[in-house]
């Protein structure tokens, strides 16, 4: 009921930008905007529902943007700087991110570190090693690999609607976010993984490995910020490593926080946090297409909706509180 | 595990970022400026970028030439990144740094700072009013200027266009865009002039429909150049100020079959940028030529610690002309580039 209405918050400011930004600017509902915002939308939810794995373990990960970094780096400085086979390159990279969020889980749940602090370190560690890597050099496709960037770069024709496309991308994050919700409602894992966030003694007490659960929830978030860094180096096709996926972890924090993860751990929704990375990207693209909007002050525009959306869904559980207790 | 300290992260980042200096208090006193054999100098950057791995070749190069020790440093936290290594650089007693200072004209302070303890000169970006000994750059107006003109080659019966750039508080972005619409316009020269970002400027051809920054993020810049497709189907032209701009263009216009259908006229020598001069899907580009600010500014710096004249004009700047490349040099160009950088 509560995580219900939680979507339908973030759902309802979804809409009413939309509604609001297409009142205001005739571009904003034509086929090839509307194709553009599921592409960046898909890109920034595969890194989202990373996060809300962590997130609803009562966890914080600091590193996706530099993990986004690291493995967007590295496939074009493997592929095309060493000539290294794509069958090789890309299961490596995707491996890396799997196995960097391993070091995070085992770091927080056996020596104890506090998740801050290491992915406060993983943060700075991994842009570290992506520049020193690539000895700070831009690194793209120039040009080639075309049949791997096709996994991103692909639209499906639809039939009846003229210049619409429905990108590849979008359907990579359906079958994650399907994947992502089978796991999570649907299977006894995914209710241990809920049960750890919302009091992890509890949860050991009711006989649940909750060590295990906070190390999956890493190693998914790490995974997905590869996976996403991977789909971002394939759309965008070069990269610098000092500055590639810069502050995408707050990006991919506030659509999840957005979409109905409690930074306190045990709630989160998948569907929710692709909204809230949806909204993310219609702001950007609607200040964009209103004229009068000056786009130095996006950011806070953005901030100002996420308190917006905060402030409201802090008064909706006010409200869902007193009619349940009764009180006036 | 409730922690409402999650949400200071990125402070607290800033913070330790910041703090990780390296300092080398264990340096040997350096002797006065003006006395040295083997000075010890240093480069600094306004950031990563593969022009700055060509003008730190030139930078290494002239190190060689003059017996010169240097030390090329790339500030990646911006503004306070680049304070704090010219602060550490003056601790370590260098015999001299040349900077591009990423905000001159608020960092008069820090550069004047810095040059009453040792020599300090600007190159690719200019701090008028500071202590700085001279500049060594090309003028960016000038060269918006010649990009203008390039607009107007690939654009002979007018049109409309619109300018991308990765921030525009920088001087020298600033004076490139200036030169660019000036031409456009077809207004005096003048590079104190400064329109704001936004709404469109109107000239009897031509009409610069708006600016559009990015602060670096790749993805944004894409994604600028497909909002302003959505926004302004029929723009004729787009003009890449920053050295990325232009290949994310390509990639937008790619991503929305319009390849050929928009000018595009660039800045700087990105690959793909040559590559689409190539293929004709750019105009033409502008560059400078950043192996010769490297160059050139250990080349004065060497000069000025051993005391020798380092041919300063009057007016303090020793101009690196920009050039305009378009399809007929574009192959030698691209040919002197990989030597000097050591590509293939």
């Amino acid at each position: 009921m509560k995580r219900a209405g939680k979507i339908l918050g973030v759902f309802g400011l979804l809409v009413a930008t939309c509604v609001a930004t297409s009142a205001l600017t005739p571009y904003f509902l034509t086929a090839y905007n509307i194709e553009n915002l599921l592409r960046r939308t898909s890109l920034f939810g595969v890194i989202s529902i990373g996060a809300a794995f962590v997130i609803i373990v009562g966890g914080i990960d600091l590193s996706i943007g530099s993990v986004v970094a690291l493995v967007g780096c590295l496939l074009p400085w493997l592929l095309v700087e060493h000539g290294v086979p794509i069958w090789f390159a890309v299961p490596g990279v995707l491996l890396l991110g799997l196995l960097l969020g391993l070091c995070h889980g085992l770091l927080v749940q056996r020596v104890r570190l506090q998740p801050f602090i290491v992915t406060l370190c993983g943060l700075l560690i991994y842009r570290g090693m992506a520049r020193g890597v690539t000895g700070d050099q831009t690194v793209g496709f120039q040009n080639g690999f075309k049949g791997l960037r096709s996994l991103v770069k692909t639209r499906f024709e639809v039939p009846g609607l003229d210049g619409f496309a429905i990108p590849s991308t979008l359907l990579i994050l359906v079958a994650i976010a399907t994947l992502a919700v089978i796991f999570l409602r649907f299977t006894v894992w995914g209710r241990h993984l809920l049960a750890t966030g919302r009091n992890a003694s509890a949860a050991r007490h009711g006989g649940v490995r909750t060590d295990r659960y906070v190390v999956l929830a890493y190693v998914i978030c790490a995974g997905l910020a590869g996976f996403g860094g991977m789909l971002f180096i394939l759309d965008v096709g070069s990269a610098q490593p000092a500055d590639f996926g810069n502050f995408y972890e707050l990006f991919a924090i506030a659509a999840a926080v957005l979409g109905g993860c409690s930074l306190r751990g045990g709630e989160g929704s998948v569907i929710g946090v692709i909204i809230g990375a949806a909204l993310m990207q219609v702001l950007q693209n609607a200040i964009t297409l209103i004229d009068w909007i000056p786009d130095n002050i996006q950011y806070a525009v953005i901030g100002a909706v996420i308190i917006a959306g905060a402030i409201s869904d802090e008064g909706f559980r006010r409200l869902l509180l007193r009619r349940r207790t009764g009180t006036p | 595990m409730t922690n409402p300290l999650h949400l200071a992260a990125p402070m607290l980042a800033s913070l330790i970022l910041i703090g990780c200096g390296d300092s080398d208090p264990g340096a040997a006193t350096s002797p006065q400026a003006g006395t040295v054999a083997s000075p010890r100098l240093a480069y600094v950057t306004n950031g990563v970028a593969d022009f700055w791995t060509i003008a730190k070749a030139g930078a290494d190069a002239a190190g060689v030439d003059q017996g010169a020790e240097v030390d090329v440093l790339m500030p990646t936290g911006g503004v306070t990144d680049q304070k704090r290594m010219l602060e550490d650089l003056v601790t370590r007693q260098v015999d001299g740094i040349a900077v591009s200072p990423i905000d001159p004209g608020n960092q008069v302070d820090v550069i004047d700072a810095a040059a009453a303890r040792t020599p300090v000169i600007t190159h690719d970006s200019d701090a008028p009013g500071s202590a700085r000994r001279c500049y060594i750059g090309m003028d960016n107006y000038d060269a918006g200027r010649m990009c203008g003109r390039l607009v107007k080659e690939a654009l002979p019966d007018g049109g409309e266009i619109f300018i991308f750039v990765g921030r525009i508080e920088q001087d020298n972005a600033r004076r490139r865009r200036q030169g660019v619409i000036d031409e456009l316009l077809d207004r005096d020269a003048d590079p104190e002039r400064f329109d704001e970002p936004g709404g469109p400027l109107a000239g009897s051809k031509y009409t610069v429909l708006g600016t559009l920054t990015d602060q670096f993020d790749r993805a944004k810049a894409k994604a600028n150049v497909e909002d302003v497709l959505s926004r302004h189907p029929d723009v004729d032209g787009m003009v890449g100020l920053f050295a990325y701009n232009p290949p994310l263009i390509l990639e937008a216009l790619d991503g929305a079959g319009k390849t050929g259908a928009v000018e595009v006229i660039a800045f700087d020598e990105d690959e793909e940028t040559l590559q689409g001069i190539i293929d004709g899907s750019v105009a033409g580009t502008i560059v400078q030529n950043p192996y010769m600010y490297g160059y050139k500014s250990i080349e004065v710096l060497s000069k000025i610690a051993r005391g020798e004249d380092p041919g300063i004009p009057e007016d303090g700047m020793i101009a690196i002309p920009a050039r305009t490349i378009r399809a007929a040099d574009v192959e030698a160009f691209w040919a002197d580039l990989r030597e000097k950088t050591g590509k293939e």
